[in-house]
């Protein structure tokens, strides 16, 4: 099991950085479609995705965008995390079978809120940014 | 700046936030006047008037604020 981090506010300082990779599988995408109901064909149907012009079955972008809670609730800050948002954008499609680098960069820290911003972004195995986002984690006093 | 100067780029920020180009704030605006405007959105109006300011609050400063006055007037204070 991974060791979940446990940065505090004090800690947490702009620049401060962590990154994990993670490889897309069939069992995540059958998890995410289980969990959500999202069974649009471009997630679901091989052939449909390619007919749509894509390689195979694309990932969720919000699956993508999932990492990024765990980004912030085991790596940076780790456990003494509770999220105040996410916002997400997703620059190019993922398939099952990429490995991606996901990485937290601290950009701010508000003392009074008790809060972090942090840059976050996702990289496939071919170094292309495929997610960028700013993650408001909000952290125990 | 005169409070007019930093009422206008407040003005900006909330705009920015509740995403409304037409809205307009007073001293008297208060977070019952804004339907969004609740603890995580107090959040991300001050963190965006630290940036904007280039200023830092402490807890003891954004306590006690009640209205657009009194952020108008811990802008003043701390902005200089």
């Amino acid at each position: 099991m991974t060791a979940v981090n446990r940065y505090t506010l004090a800690d947490m300082r702009p620049g401060l950085t962590e990154s994990f990779t993670v490889t897309v599988t069939e069992e995540m995408m059958a998890a995410f479609a289980a969990a959500t109901g999202d069974v649009s064909p471009i997630h679901m149907d091989g052939a449909y995705a390619r007919q749509r012009g894509y390689k195979g079955r694309v990932v969720y972008g919000m699956l993508c965008g999932g990492l990024f809670s765990t980004l912030a609730g085991v790596y940076l800050p780790g456990e003494h995390c509770l999220l105040h948002g996410v916002e997400c954008r997703f620059a190019r499609p993922v398939f099952i079978g990429d490995v991606l680098t996901v990485t937290g960069t601290v950009t701010d820290v508000s003392e009074f809120a008790a809060e972090a911003e942090i840059k976050a972004t996702i990289t496939n195995q071919d170094g292309q940014k495929v997610t960028r986002g700013t993650i408001k984690a909000g952290l125990a006093r | 700046m005169t409070e007019q100067e930093i009422l206008a780029a407040v003005q900006e920020i909330f705009r920015d936030n509740f995403d409304d180009d037409t809205l307009v704030i007073t001293r008297a605006t208060n977070a019952g006047d804004i339907e969004d405007w609740d603890s995580l959105e107090q959040i991300n109006l001050l963190t965006a008037i630290e940036k904007r300011f280039k200023i830092k609050f402490k807890l003891a400063d954004v306590r006690g604020l009640k209205d657009v006055g009194d952020l108008l007037d811990l802008v003043a204070r701390m902005a200089g």
